[in-house]
């Protein structure tokens, strides 16, 4: 058995200490559950739609989803606040350690989880292994019917039969916005560009942008609501945080 | 049944058919793989070299390159700003798509020929920031006709370059070798 000494110590950082790039503050108060931010996900970043019959055996595909919650029992019942859920970018992520063909790996750069559809063997180990529950896994080749095909987004890659894939935090949105800072010779601003969901969502309850900067909207609302991480004993250092008032 | 086969395998007889299948195979093999290496018909043989040698910019005819993730195709109304001054034009067999394309008013369709997979994402715009030139990639155009490949763009090519352009510097290397800079 693996005792605490066998493992690196140092690489493991502390909730407290650990920083990452970019980031998400939601606040479930103000989110009305519209579904909005899932339907927006799903056409920027070319989700397939898997239809009744696969749905049925519970492969739906979305990159985010609204989990709703309720209090008390049937018919006494009060609904709670929803809360998006989308793939934390965990900073120590369990999905990373297990995938055996190096196909979710951490980017250095960007400080998020990497899902390379190319590597990908499609083991599942990931998802299995994801606490939030939140890669979806391709176990068909998804066709959409005419005229759908035409608005696929051309910056994203259109996944094929047997590949895992999970949100992204928009990636393409990033590269994006870098590439054409770096065009005009400036940092990216906090703001310029933001993921769909949060773009979307009418009540604005997704705020995105750099965790690191403690000038950024994103981190002072999480400063400001005391923004809660989810499932933190497991030591995830997730990068998106929640707010729940009631 | 299985054994009686292998004996008729082993005459003489049975020898050449397996000879022939053999070959068959690895003749059809030889011709696919040659298919993959040779540039893909263009509806016109579009000469690189003369143009290249006229001293025409590659960016004015691929003027994304520099703006952005295509570099583009040019349209005939491009080519025809040039040639309509040019009288050869109107007589020479080989530009009669053009013309043809200029007064019918439908597009040329040129075939791509450097390519990546739909899993890759390039922009060309970071590789001309970077300093990097056309033919870096591309080849020289002043040796070729129609557009050919000088290398298969694979991850190897574009990879050996990126290590090689971060050399000691940890932080560029971590982006230029990130997957998720080209994979998303």
């Amino acid at each position: 058995m693996a005792t605490v000494t066998d493992l690196n110590i140092s690489e493991v950082k502390l909730s407290e200490e650990y920083v990452g790039k970019w980031g998400m503050f939601i606040n479930q108060d103000v989110c009305t559950g519209c579904q909005a931010c899932v339907a927006a996900c799903s056409m920027e970043n070319n989700i397939a739609f898997v239809g009744p019959e696969d749905a049925g055996y519970g492969r739906t595909m979305n990159w985010i989803r609204i989990e709703r919650f309720w209090d008390g029992e049937y018919p006494e019942i009060k609904m709670t606040s929803r809360q998006p859920m989308m793939c934390q970018q965990c900073g120590h992520a369990p999905c990373e350690p297990v995938c055996p063909a190096f196909a979710t790996v951490h980017s250095q750069a960007q400080q998020l989880n990497l899902q390379v559809y190319n590597r990908c063997v499609g083991t599942r180990y990931c998802a299995n292994n994801c606490p939030y529950q939140v890669r979806s896994f391709n176990w068909r080749d998804y066709k959409r019917p005419e005229p759908l095909p035409n608005q696929f987004n051309p910056d994203v890659t259109v996944r094929q039969r047997g590949v895992m894939e999970k949100c992204t935090f928009c990636i393409q949105r990033i590269h994006q916005a870098e590439d054409k800072a770096r065009s005009e010779g400036r940092e990216v601003a906090d703001g310029e560009f933001t993921t769909a969901c949060a773009q979307v969502c009418p009540a604005d309850a997704i705020t995105f942008g750099r965790v690191d900067n403690p000038e950024s909207l994103v981190s002072q609302l999480t400063k400001q609501y005391e923004g809660l991480k989810h499932l933190p004993e497991l030591g995830t250092l997730s990068n998106v945080s929640y707010f729940k008032g009631g | 049944m299985i054994k009686r086969l292998f004996d008729w395998l082993k005459q003489p007889l049975g020898l050449i058919a397996v000879g022939i299948v053999f070959l068959a195979v690895f003749s059809v093999a030889v011709y696919g793989l040659s298919l993959t290496q040779k540039a893909p018909d263009q509806p016109i043989q579009f000469p690189h070299n003369k143009h290249v040698g006229f001293g025409i910019q590659c960016l004015y005819c691929h003027p994304g390159a520099s703006k952005g993730p295509n570099a583009g195709l040019p349209s005939q109304a491009k080519c025809w700003a040039c040639h309509n001054q040019i009288a050869r034009t109107q007589t020479s067999e080989l530009l009669a798509p053009l013309k043809n394309a200029v007064e019918s008013g439908t597009p040329i369709q040129w075939v791509p020929v450097a390519q990546v997979p739909d899993f890759v994402q390039f922009n060309h715009r970071a590789h001309i920031a970077a300093g990097k030139n056309c033919e870096d990639c591309h080849g020289d155009m002043t040796k070729v006709t129609v557009a050919e490949n000088p290398q298969v763009f694979n991850m190897g090519f574009c990879l050996d370059c990126h290590v090689k352009t971060a050399g000691e510097d940890k932080v560029l290397l971590n982006k230029l070798a990130d997957c998720g800079t080209c994979h998303y």
